[in-house]
């Protein structure tokens, strides 16, 4: 990634609906809380939006041409993808390029996730995604009974407990951090204490992940618009800038689910002893180091994928992340705060969006008590290998 | 025979070989003919050298355990009555990691580098599923 799209593009609103589980609402009834909430926010009318940017669509989700229809909208750029979690980088970057390039004006990033509403969908004899041929995507054979991306995650942090001597005990620090920052955020699904004791006395889900080390199962929406970035000057929030990006890898050493060389499925099982370039391309294409990011916000459907995230983006070594997230460096107050509104794990499961929107808010001083002091440079990324970084 | 109601493998052509092969109680995968890789998943090229020569070769049928999980959650109607069971990746003689059961193992007992060999169990007329069990000689 080139320093092409540097500060190129900007995040001027943000909206989201309610969280919980069993919402009566359908998923359009919560993208539009979401989008007029977006709107309001960025002081904007539904006219001035010419741009759609899906992550999950139908069903879980709302589809390009539902929300054009539904909304009123008039539209002239649409980008929809795949109908899995680990688009969300891909489709804020695509609306980043989108108004950088003139493309469109203000494009609305619109994200439904109704979990308990389309719950047979989750793994089970309607997830028709893992049947494919070649294995499902987070190594789904559904005729051995595998299923679900919390099998892949399973197979992943298996191999890393195996390899580093890593435990479930030292991983409950993930959801117990995350546990942590959702008692800040009142909008939070999940609020009540979590100790490493209550992770540990959690049921086996699909060994060595414990019913705590999944993500909530949960119904949300929100909305980001991106606007190119001397329109955002004249908006009415103070813009969020996104300084620099990286895309996602793909290839026979890369597993949905794990670091480069773990040795899931045909990776090539040799890790490597200092972080690949190609990830470290969004700190160049940001002009930010490392050193300077106050905050990690990333995709964490399964506690393991922290681990695995802070090991890619070399935040620690290989092998040594069960320890770099001990004795709350991760939680409020750490030295290196990760999803500070609860994420996946404690906040809501809006695919990630629930955590892009708690990084405007935190470079716009806004994130209330769970406030990172001054902060001004903040990294989303995840364990497949694309990265955005904000900055106000 | 009562139905089967598990999930049954999507076969097509680019995975044919290895299922027709599995009911007849071979273990047979992909190997390029130019540049004798073996691979996995099959595919309609060598992902090594890019060749269209891929043949079917028979496998040892012996490997060890790379990584492993113990399924609890019931997301399988069809799977209820076997949990906990476990599923595991194996990495085979020929260098390729499949995804299969390991059966007749005690759960406390799988781990990382147990050594395995397949198995086959014909679970249909016209479905036979390898599987793994630990090697003990």
């Amino acid at each position: 990634m080139s320093e092409a799209l540097r500060d190129k593009a900007a995040i001027v609103g943000i909206g989201a609906s309610r969280f919980g589980r069993h919402l009566p609402e359908s998923q359009l009834a919560l993208a539009t809380q979401a989008f007029k909430a977006a709107l309001a926010d960025a002081g904007l009318e539904r006219s001035d939006i010419d741009g759609l940017s899906i992550h999950i669509g139908w069903p879980l989700g709302v589809d390009y041409d539902q929300v054009a229809q539904a909304f009123g909208l008039e539209i002239d750029f649409v980008n929809q993808a795949w109908a899995h979690g680990r688009f969300v980088t891909g489709s804020l970057q695509t609306a980043a390029m989108a108004v950088a390039t003139g493309m469109a004006n203000v494009v609305a990033c619109v994200n439904v996730l109704s979990f308990t509403r389309e719950r047979d969908i989750l793994g089970g004899p309607h997830d028709f995604e893992g049947y494919r041929e070649t294995g499902g995507t987070h190594a789904e054979t559904p005729h051995y009974g595998l299923t679900a991306p919390a099998g892949g995650a399973a197979l992943a942090m298996q191999r890393y407990m195996a390899l580093y001597g890593a435990t479930s005990a030292e991983l409950a620090a993930v959801p117990v951090a995350l546990r942590a920052h959702a008692r800040l955020n009142p909008k939070a699904v999940m609020r009540k204490p979590m100790s490493v004791a209550d992770h540990q006395a959690s049921r086996m889900v699909v060994d060595p992940l414990r019913l705590f080390d999944c993500c909530i199962v949960s119904d949300g929406a929100a909305v980001v618009l991106v606007a190119a970035a001397e329109r955002a000057r004249d908006l009415r929030q103070r813009p969020v800038f996104i300084a620099g990006m990286q895309g996602m890898a793909a290839g026979r050493n890369e597993f949905i689910f794990a670091p480069p060389g773990l040795g899931i499925n045909q990776q090539s099982g040799e890790r490597p002893d200092r972080t690949a370039e190609r990830d470290l391309a969004v700190y160049r294409s940001a002009d930010i180091p490392r050193e300077a990011i106050q905050g990690l916000y990333t995709y964490d459907a399964f506690s393991p994928l922290v681990l695995f995230v802070l090991e890619r983006f070399g935040f620690c070594a290989p092998g040594e992340a069960a320890a770099f997230v001990q004795e709350g460096r991760i939680g409020p107050g750490g030295t290196l705060p990760v999803n500070t509104s609860g994420g996946l794990l404690s906040e809501a499961h809006v695919a990630g969006w629930n955590s892009l929107c708690e990084m405007v808010r935190q470079l716009r001083g806004e994130a209330g008590p769970g406030q990172i002091a001054d902060a001004r440079a903040l990294q989303w990324a995840t364990t497949w290998g694309d990265s955005v970084i904000l900055r106000n | 025979m009562s139905a089967y109601e598990k999930p049954t493998p999507r076969i097509n052509p680019d995975n044919a070989r290895f299922w027709e092969s599995a009911h007849e109680g071979v273990l047979r995968l992909p190997r390029c003919g130019d540049c004798a890789a073996w691979h996995w998943p099959p595919g309609p090229v060598c992902p090594a050298c890019f060749s269209e020569r891929i043949g079917w070769e028979e496998a040892q049928g012996h490997g060890t355990v790379s990584t492993w999980t113990v399924v609890h959650q019931d997301w399988f109607p069809a799977f209820r009555a076997d949990i906990p069971y476990a599923v595991a990746q194996i990495e085979l003689a020929e260098g390729v990691r499949l995804t299969a059961n390991i059966v007749d193992c005690p759960a406390d007992e799988l781990r990382v580098g147990l050594p395995v060999e397949v198995v086959f169990d014909r679970v249909t007329e016209t479905l036979t599923l390898p599987r793994f069990r630990p090697h003990r000689d």
